[in-house]
């Protein structure tokens, strides 16, 4: 199940956090987010570990933790796609076309003339259609 | 083959180095075996590895063994080819020899025997004793030497080499390193190639049911020894991994039958990653194979010994977190055979004996900056995994109270599943007390209120409810699911229902369940445990799993507890802190600081929160940020870091709205307003920038021409959830364009009042320079404090996310205007005025695109001028001027009416006059009254001998200065030159002179304004000496007046006069007054033009149309100068000459030429009065020197008078003057005059004269 998706902008900082637990406990989860940026940093800044990578988005599994996962996507506008979910058999896949349509949908939602660029996503059509994706993400791995 | 374990595990342990056996023939071992064992160990052997590739090993430990020795003897076959690995590598053939024959017969077979035995990598070393000097036992031992060499060396191989034990050595020892090594090297290749083959053939067999993993364990293991001992330890290492691999294959390949899975015995929870021989492998062979528990560590423990031994800490760290992980997950499996919390203990050990064996053999430096960051960051990872497991189990065993409930702890505990045992421990018996401590505990742990009274849900530090989880395990037994089925009784055991059991309630609820469990509740055994029991049954749990004392202690109190907790923490942050991973680090600090925190180390605290909050608020996550901050503040308040402490309360406030209540923020308020009023010690300045937020107002920048003051409105936006009294508020206007303009204030001393959200205030500014500007900094008090803000005009309100927010070009406030003309003071008349005539001046008034609201103009008349203030001042639209100069140029200004809104009358305060409101923005016209005045009279000038005016003399000047502008901050000056002259030149001549003495005088008068000029009467006032020829006063005939002239145009006027009588005296005194000119006139005129019918005359115009102006200039009549009445001649000289003494008779002969009448003032007018003069040096006069005569008063009566002389002196002398003493000169005729000298002969010599001398 995916926990949380987040969008942090290239000063990482926040630009939309979603949780999909249903406990009280979003701030966790911004605490799994912003801690994760160190990994993205640390593969960004090491040129070495993302050599074969250079224009891949897809960072992959960031965290290798017991109980959770981390993945990250990096656009390139430096703009980072953090996925946290308890699913502890993921398929990179699955991951990486979940990324894609994410990375669209935010395409779309910065696109609104209406958003400031650099300012918190809060458009309601972009979070309908992040639960859409993320709902669908459930229903492809459980297939 | 499994039964050969003990016995390899015990030659393992036995054998750590080479073996080179030494078949000491000759007995020489002793005389040659220290020079060998010098050699040991090897420098930079050069072997080949599994790949064979040469590899150059630095240090090759060996040892040199007899071949009689013991250790190689007695073994047996099987063993050999099984352990062959520690059987000698080579052996060394000590020879000696000093017979030829000896050789031959004796050693030369025993050699061949000893070679030709086995594949033996062999090699002889001939061993010469022979003396250096004594030549023929060299040339012997050479000669057997090479008779050895010949038998024993192949082509492809030399076998040979020689010791001289007394002679030099240089080249032996080099000779016996290559020679051993090149036998080392293949004896290693063959081996290798051995277990090779061997390996290759058992693991074709591997899918076979006769497969036994210990065979292929032994063989793999075996290379991998050998290879260790070889110090080819890359390849050791490879087979060890291949090795775990094959096992990992095995374990779980499916359908093999299950086996155990280890970790029951005593001491299994403490890992043993780094302990290779922690328990005799014999111990956990099962079967055909290892128990996985025991084994997996044991692989790892190999690899990891292999990988410090090739000096690479950083990757047992690496290798030895996954490996902690994966294992970790396969104790997961196996957790409900396993003791309880088996696995978090196992988590524990294993990560802090990977950290102290990865530190220990870390040099630090040594390594590449990026491998080092990842080593620190794994040592964290290490740290903050066994942090977390601690602290699973500090909560099992009940002290969750005090864990700090963190994002950092709810994220790693929260998500973390509870031990899954078989069953929940059971309650132990009698353990009631500690039961009874644990409840008392939980009762008294009541959660510590946060500063500010903000309330938040705790965040969960468990995955689901203990007691709940518990009470499960505990029922699955017996009962089932029975508390799945009954939430709401879950629930009503949950923490906070503890303080306050409801003993009524657990019956209760059940009793409706009973259908599913029947009668098992009330039993001891399965009666659901309360939390505080739970928390006693873990706790004897984990007493009996946890085999460590150090680790139990750690566990045995709350203090102990935290103690260790705090421990992993700091290594795990200072690890971080050292790697990438600089959040994971500054974020543990805040959990090292809760810490300090809770145990009243304020200072400590503060500063590590400090650091957490400088992290959350630079990259803006305020969610986080609004956890800590308010902890970080308490901490500053107690520090009594005012300074902190505000800026925190700030910062608190400008935190998004939603992520605190209105009351809390409220209270974040007052403590700012009640610090700012307070006697601050250091007062400090507080930046409020991300909480008073201003802009200009939209729309274009206000415009001010230069020197205006103007009044700037900006808008404030305030995050404070309060109304807050600013008592001073002022704002910085920055020059955009000049760097050195710096940047002024504007201040609004009043206090202010800032409702929440959107104010808009108004700022008096005063005059700033030309240039455009823009808002800088918003500076002010709250109470004794100073306050900034630094942000930059905004677009939208402060609220909706001001982080990061990437600044928008900043849009000018104010344009002040350079400085030009705003307004125009003209004189609104191009031609003369009227002299000494009160007249209308007008000045044009044009404002340039700037209201003259209020203006005010000074008028200030030059010398000469004055203004008429009886009179009203008019002001007119300037439009209508024009038009009502372009349609009519006659004076109609009656015509517009007073009342109009574009015509108003003034009055003059003091030199001032208030402009109207409608002259704000229009050119107008003020007109006020003048009056020039010139004291002196105008002079006509002869036509004759025209004179030159000077237009200076008819010019006044009137100083104006305008003051308007908003506060009268402009002023207009302007100095005008108006021109006054008279209505007339007059110029005059005689036109005529008739015989009877009357003169024809014209008077030609230039009209001198652009006004019609009608002329109604002029006389003469002649001055003494004229008289008009008429009687009356010299007035023209009233047949031609009126006369009009036009503008610039000229009339003439003839008057007839005539001399009269003058005495003489006043001659002098008439030609100074003159004569005047009178003319008496009209004038019609405009005054937008020039000359004007005086101001008076408005008011009575009937009548001064009547009566005319007068004008009056001054003529200058000159009577004739020559009269003559009497006519003197002087009667010629004798024609002789004169000479001295000679009497002469010198004759004056006086005419009359004219009648006397006029002139006899004298009765005695027939007597004229003469008088000669002479110098009497000169002359000597004989006869009267002066009488009367009296000669008639009729014309053309003559006289002639003599008087006799004598010169007395020779030359040219003046002649004796006549002169008529009572007649004016002017009447005299001289002429002819007396000659001017006369010549003076000198005497003839005469004898009656004698000059005295």
């Amino acid at each position: 199940m995916i926990v949380c998706i987040a969008v942090v902008g290239h000063q990482n900082n926040p630009l939309y956090l979603q949780s999909f637990t249903e406990a009280d406990d979003a701030l966790k989860l911004h605490h799994i987010v912003h801690c994760s940026l160190d990994v993205i940093d640390e593969r960004v800044n090491n040129p070495k570990k993302t050599g074969p990578t250079l224009n891949e988005t897809f960072l992959g599994l960031l965290y290798p933790t017991e109980n959770y996962k981390v993945y990250g996507y990096l656009t390139n506008t430096k703009v980072k796609f953090i996925l946290v979910t308890t699913d502890l058999d993921v398929r990179d896949a699955d991951v990486r076309n979940f990324f894609r349509r994410f990375h669209s949908a935010y395409v779309d939602a910065v696109s609104n003339p209406f958003h400031v660029p650099g300012k918190k996503i809060t458009s309601r059509t972009f979070a309908e259609r992040v639960s859409t994706i993320v709902k669908s993400f459930g229903l492809s791995t459980a297939v | 083959m499994a039964n050969y374990l003990a016995q390899f595990q015990s030659i393992k342990s036995s054998c750590d180095h080479l073996v080179i056996s030494v078949e000491d023939v000759s007995d020489l071992w002793h005389i040659v075996k220290s020079g060998f064992e010098e050699r040991l160990p090897f420098k930079r052997a050069c072997l080949n590895n599994k790949t064979r590739n040469l590899v150059y090993v630095e240090s090759l430990p060996a040892e040199f063994i007899l071949t009689t020795d013991i250790r190689l003897r007695s073994r047996f076959p099987q063993e050999l080819s099984l352990f062959w690995f520690r059987e000698p590598y080579a052996t060394v053939v000590l020879v000696t020899c000093e017979d030829l024959d000896e050789f031959k017969t004796i050693l030369k077979p025993r050699l061949k025997l000893i070679v030709q035995n086995d594949e033996r990598e062999y090699f002889i070393v001939f061993v010469s004793k022979a003396q250096p000097n004594n030549d023929q036992a060299t040339k012997l031992a050479k000669k057997i030497y090479a008779k050895l060499e010949v038998d024993f060396n192949s082509k492809k191989r030399e076998r040979c080499c020689k010791l001289d034990i007394h002679g030099p050595d240089a080249n032996f020892w080099e000779d016996l390193d290559s020679k051993i090594m090149e036998s080392i090297r293949n004896t290693l290749d063959r081996r290798v190639q051995f277990y090779e083959d061997e390996i290759r053939k058992l693991s074709e067999q591997r899918f076979m049911p006769v497969w036994n993993f210990c065979n292929f364990f032994i063989l793999k293991e075996s290379l991998a020894f050998m290879f260790e001992m070889t110090h080819l330890h890359e390849d050791s290492l490879r087979e060890y991994d291949e090795l775990e691999l094959c096992y990992l294959e095995t374990v779980n390949a499916t359908g093999m039958k299950r086996r155990d899975f280890g970790g029951l015995e005593r001491g299994d929870d403490q890992a043993a990653l780094v302990k290779p021989d922690y328990k005799p492998l014999s111990q956990i062979v099962q079967d055909d194979s290892f128990r996985e528990f025991e084994f997996r560590q044991y692989l790892f423990a190999c690899q990891s010994k292999l990988l410090l031994k090739l000096d690479r800490p950083v990757e047992v760290a690496s290798r030895g977190y996954s490996f902690i992980i994966s294992f970790s997950k396969a104790l997961a499996l196996h957790e409900n055979t396993l003791p309880f919390c088996m696995r978090e203990v196992w988590v524990i050990t294993a990560c802090l004996a990977l950290i102290n064996v990865t530190t220990s053999h870390y040099n630090d430096g040594v390594l590449a900056p990026d491998v080092e960051k990842e080593f620190y960051r794994l040592q964290g990872d290490l740290y903050s995994l066994s942090r977390v497991k601690l602290m699973r189990l500090a909560y099992l065993i009940g002290y969750g109270m005090d864990i700090e409930r963190s994002p950092v702890n709810s994220a790693a505990l929260s998500m973390l599943p509870w031990p899954k045992p078989a069953v929940w421990p059971s309650f132990p018996p009698d353990a009631s007390n500690e039961v009874l401590a644990k409840e008392k505990k939980i009762l008294q742990a009541n959660t510590r209120p946060k500063h500010f009274g903000i309330h938040r849900k705790p965040l969960p530090l468990e995955p689901s409810l203990l007691l709940r989880e518990a009470n499960r395990r505990r029922a699955s037994l017996s009962a089932g699911n029975m508390f799945e089925l009954s939430p709401s009784f879950a629930e009503g055991l949950s923490l906070d229902a503890l303080r306050t059991p409801p003993p009524n309630k657990i019956p209760a609820s059940s009793m409706s369940r009973t259908n599913s469990s029947p009668g098992n509740f009330e039993g001891s055994l399965d009666r659901p445990m309360r939390i505080s029991e739970i928390h006693v049954a873990a706790e004897h749990a984990l007493q009996h799993t946890i085999s460590d004392p150090d680790l139990w202690k750690c566990l045995s109190s709350v203090q102990n507890f935290e103690q260790k907790y705090l421990d992993l923490t700091k290594g795990a942050a200072d690890n971080y802190h050292h790697s990438w991973w600089k959040r994971h680090g500054v974020v543990l600090d805040g959990e090292i600081a809760a810490v300090y925190h809770k145990h009243g180390n304020f200072d400590l605290a503060a500063k590590s929160y400090e650091k957490v909050c400088a992290l959350y608020s630079g990259e803006g996550w305020q969610d986080l940020l609004a956890e800590v901050l308010p902890n970080l503040a308490e901490c500053q308040k107690i520090l009594n870091d005012e300074a902190g402490y505000l800026s925190s309360c700030v910062k608190l406030l400008s935190l998004d709205k939603g992520l605190f209540l209105t009351k809390e923020r409220q209270s974040f308020q007052s403590e700012v307003v009640r610090l700012a009023h307070s006697e601050m010690k250091h007062p400090v300045p507080l930046d409020v920038s991300s909480l008073i937020t201003f802009s200009g107002n939209p729309g274009p920048p206000l415009e001010l021409c230069d020197g205006d003051p103007g009044t700037l409105s900006v808008t404030v936006w305030s995050g404070f959830p309060d109304d807050i009294t600013l008592e001073s508020l002022s704002l910085t206007l920055a020059a955009t364009y000049s760097a050195d303009e710096g940047v002024k204030a504007i201040t609004r001393s009043t206090a202010t009042i800032l409702n929440p959200g959107k104010n808009n205030i108004f700022l008096a500014l005063p005059p700033q320079k030309p240039g455009s500007y823009v808002l800088g900094v918003l500076t002010g008090q709250i109470g004794n404090l100073r306050f900034r803000s630094h942000s930059f005009s905004k677009g939208g309100p402060a609220d909706t996310d001001d982080f990061m927010s990437y600044e928008k070009p900043t849009r000018p406030i104010l344009k002040v205007f350079k400085p030009r003309p705003l307004v125009d003071l003209n004189a609104a008349i191009s031609s003369a005025l009227l002299m000494n005539e009160p007249q209308w001046i007008g000045i044009i008034v044009r404002p340039i695109y700037y209201s003259l609201k209020g203006a005010v103009l000074h008028i200030d008349t030059g010398p000469g001028l004055k203004i008429v203030d009886t009179h009203v001042i008019e002001i007119e639209s300037y439009t209508k001027v024009l038009q009502t100069s372009t349609q009519n140029t006659v004076d109609d200004r009656n015509s517009v009416s007073a009342a109009t809104k574009e015509f108003t009358q003034l009055t003059l305060n003091d030199g001032k006059i208030q402009l109207p409101d409608w002259a704000n923005e229009t050119t107008s016209v003020l007109w006020f009254p003048v009056l020039a005045s010139d004291k002196r009279l105008a002079r006509g000038t002869s036509s004759v001998a025209p004179q030159k005016q000077s237009i200076v003399d008819g010019m006044r000047t009137i100083a104006l200065k305008l003051e308007f502008g908003i506060s009268h901050n402009q002023t207009f000056e302007r100095t005008v030159a108006v021109h006054f002259t008279d209505p007339f030149h007059v110029s005059t001549r005689v036109a005529d002179k008739c015989k009877d003495g009357a003169l024809l005088l014209q008077v030609t008068l230039h009209s001198q304004v652009k006004a019609t000029l009608t002329i109604l009467d002029t006389w003469l006032d002649l001055q003494p000496g004229f008289v008009h020829t008429g009687h009356d006063d010299g007035r023209p005939s009233s047949s031609i007046l009126p006369l009009i002239i036009s503008p610039s145009s000229r009339a003439g006027i003839l008057f007839g006069i005539r001399l009269g009588s003058a005495t003489t005296g006043d001659e002098a005194e008439a030609l100074e007054q003159g004569s005047i000119l009178n003319i008496k006139y009209a004038i019609s005129g405009n005054r937008t033009i020039g000359a004007h019918a005086p101001v008076d005359g408005e008011s009575s115009a009937s009548e001064g149309n009547e009566l005319g102006l007068l004008f009056r200039s001054a003529l200058v009549l000159q009577r004739p100068v020559l009269d003559p009445c009497l006519s003197v001649g002087f009667l010629p000289l004798p024609s002789g000459g004169l000479k001295v003494g000679q009497l002469i008779s010198m004759r004056w002969r006086v005419e009359r030429l004219k009648d006397l009448e006029e002139h006899a003032v004298s009765p005695d007018n027939d007597e004229v009065l003469y008088e000669v003069n002479a110098n009497s040096e000169n002359w000597m006069l004989a006869g009267r020197k002066k009488g009367h005569i009296s000669l008639p008063i009729k014309q053309g009566s003559r006289i002639v008078i003599s008087i006799i002389c004598v010169p007395l002196v020779a030359g040219y002398v003046h002649p004796p003057q006549f002169k008529l003493p009572k007649v004016d000169e002017a009447n005299i005729s001289c002429n002819p005059a007396g000659p001017h000298l006369v010549c003076v002969l000198p005497p003839t010599l005469s004898s009656s004269f004698c000059i005295p001398s």
